[in-house]
């Protein structure tokens, strides 16, 4: 409770001491765009998102080729006035519908907004930005423990928090940074949804109520270190304590995550092509702890998780051939190390992809790939996956 | 021993914060981008670049302050001029 205080003491005490410097820039910025203000009605209502269906075929399936994977993301936008702005997006994907995220912001300054509500984590890059299905170019995600390889899902690299969060952009002359600090409900030790026993040391973010009282906190820093923004490096962290609240056994075990990502993104004249470069390394470290057998035994283990990825992709957008300009090609390396001695652990897994994206628009395209994973101790599988997005 | 890190490096944090905020400015070769150039710039870094066809003047408004709040990567008066630049392509 204390530390939840002194962080809403010092967004208070930044917003307060930040509001002097916020209307005079915005005021003038909007007269010199004078068409801002010619639009009628206060509130901009948008909606967007994205649809998407796709297949995935193993030669040595039965199954030969599986439509299966389709989503619809509706995303809602309603800016009220130039301080408050709400978005919320339903995903309906793969027989399952939740609501992504709801996050109710106010701007107080020209640096600073706080938000509220269930908002999508920040932690690394990918979550926020590059996982929306009409932005991310490969039919699949990068390798990350919410994948099947690990029991549960940790929602930790994609899932959404509830909480509150302070967040904006800092000039740094011809350089800039941004920030997003939040506190949070924190994560927990999984538990079995048909038994309820606990998963041996998965963790699980994402939780809308709370299982103690310590809360999450943490946040992401991100910062443009060339003067045409092409180049982005980022620090995330966050960290809370996962016991549930009267369990003495694990009230001092804590999670903590760590996260570093890259993107550096160029339009290259001589060669009329966009090359991009992205990569996010993240670590998920837990706390020592005693975990029950089935034969009531205890065992305890080195709870440390890490994952990787570094994908490399190349557009001649800028071509005059109509076709070869709207092809991207893409390839992506993929890590994933979980905790050996977990009884939901194992050897390492890595995977490659290769893959090609056909753009119809901006935001509708083709995507293809071919996955190559491997792990020790285990046939290398491959697998040709397709998905066809539509963004609107 | 835990909630005194925990509140120096808070207090650090606000502290350097409210030092960029005092002692940084937007240079004048940051200020004097265009809409079209910082269009160029940032929306590429995650999606291919839309068309000001796309939305209506008020749409781009909700969708500036959408991606302004999503990404931190810009300031209210970069996105002005973004926002503005679409709405004369229409």
């Amino acid at each position: 409770m204390k530390k939840l205080i002194t962080l809403i003491g010092v967004f208070l005490f930044l917003s307060i001491a930040t509001s002097y410097s916020q209307n005079e820039a915005a005021e003038e910025a909007l007269e010199q765009t004078g068409k801002l203000t010619e639009t009628p009605g206060n509130t901009k209502t948008v909606l967007t998102g994205a649809a998407w269906f796709g297949f995935s075929s193993q030669k040595d399936d039965a199954l030969k080729l599986n439509f299966n994977t389709y989503g619809f993301t509706p995303v809602f936008i309603w800016k009220l006035s130039d301080k408050l702005f709400l978005e919320s997006e339903l995903e309906i994907a793969d027989g399952n519908i939740e609501l992504e995220y709801a996050k109710l912001s106010y701007s107080l300054n020209k640096y600073m907004t706080i938000g509220a509500g269930r908002m999508l984590t920040p932690f690394g890059a990918y979550g926020t930005r590059w996982e929306p299905a009409f932005v991310e170019r490969f039919p699949n995600s990068p390798l990350v423990p919410d994948d099947a390889y690990l029991p549960d899902d940790t929602h930790l690299y994609f899932g959404a928090i509830m909480g509150m969060d302070v967040s904006g952009d800092l000039p740094l002359g011809d350089l800039k940074m941004n920030y997003s600090l939040f506190v949070s409900n924190g994560p927990r030790l999984a538990r079995s949804e048909e038994t309820g026993e606990l998963l041996g040391g998965v963790i699980q973010y994402e939780n809308l109520d709370d299982n103690n009282a310590n809360k999450a906190i943490g946040g992401r820093i991100g910062f443009f270190p060339l003067s045409n923004s092409s180049l982005e490096l980022g620090v995330s962290g966050n960290t809370g304590k996962v016991g549930d609240a009267g369990d003495a056994a694990y009230k001092d075990i804590a999670a903590t995550a760590l996260a570093v990502d890259l993107n550096y993104t160029k339009a290259i004249p001589s060669i009329k092509s966009i090359i991009s470069i992205k990569s996010q390394f993240s670590s998920l470290n837990v706390d020592k702890a005693n975990y029950a057998l089935s034969d009531s035994t205890t065992y305890t283990f080195d709870n440390k998780l890490q994952s990787l990825f570094v994908q490399f992709s190349f557009r001649p957008a800028n071509v005059d051939n109509k076709i070869l300009k709207n092809i991207e090609l893409l390839y992506r390396y993929n890590s994933l190390t979980p905790p050996k001695d977990a009884s939901w652990g194992g050897e390492p897994i890595t995977r490659n992809d290769i893959g090609l994206c056909y753009w119809l628009s901006w935001r509708t395209g083709l995507r293809f790939a071919y996955e190559f994973t491997s792990r020790k101790g285990e046939p290398k599988t491959n697998e040709f996956l397709g998905r066809f997005v539509m963004g609107f | 021993m835990k909630k005194i890190y925990l509140t120096i490096v808070i207090l650090f944090t606000g502290i350097s914060l409210l030092t960029f905020l005092n002692g940084c400015a937007t240079s004048q070769a940051m200020t004097d981008k265009s809409g079209a150039q910082l269009w160029g710039e940032n929306c590429v870094r995650c999606h291919n670049t839309p068309s000001p066809a796309d939305y209506s003047d008020g749409q781009w408004e909700a969708i500036g302050m959408h991606m302004r709040l999503r990404t931190q990567t810009l300031s209210p008066d970069e996105m002005n001029k973004i926002v503005a630049f679409l709405q004369s392509g229409n």
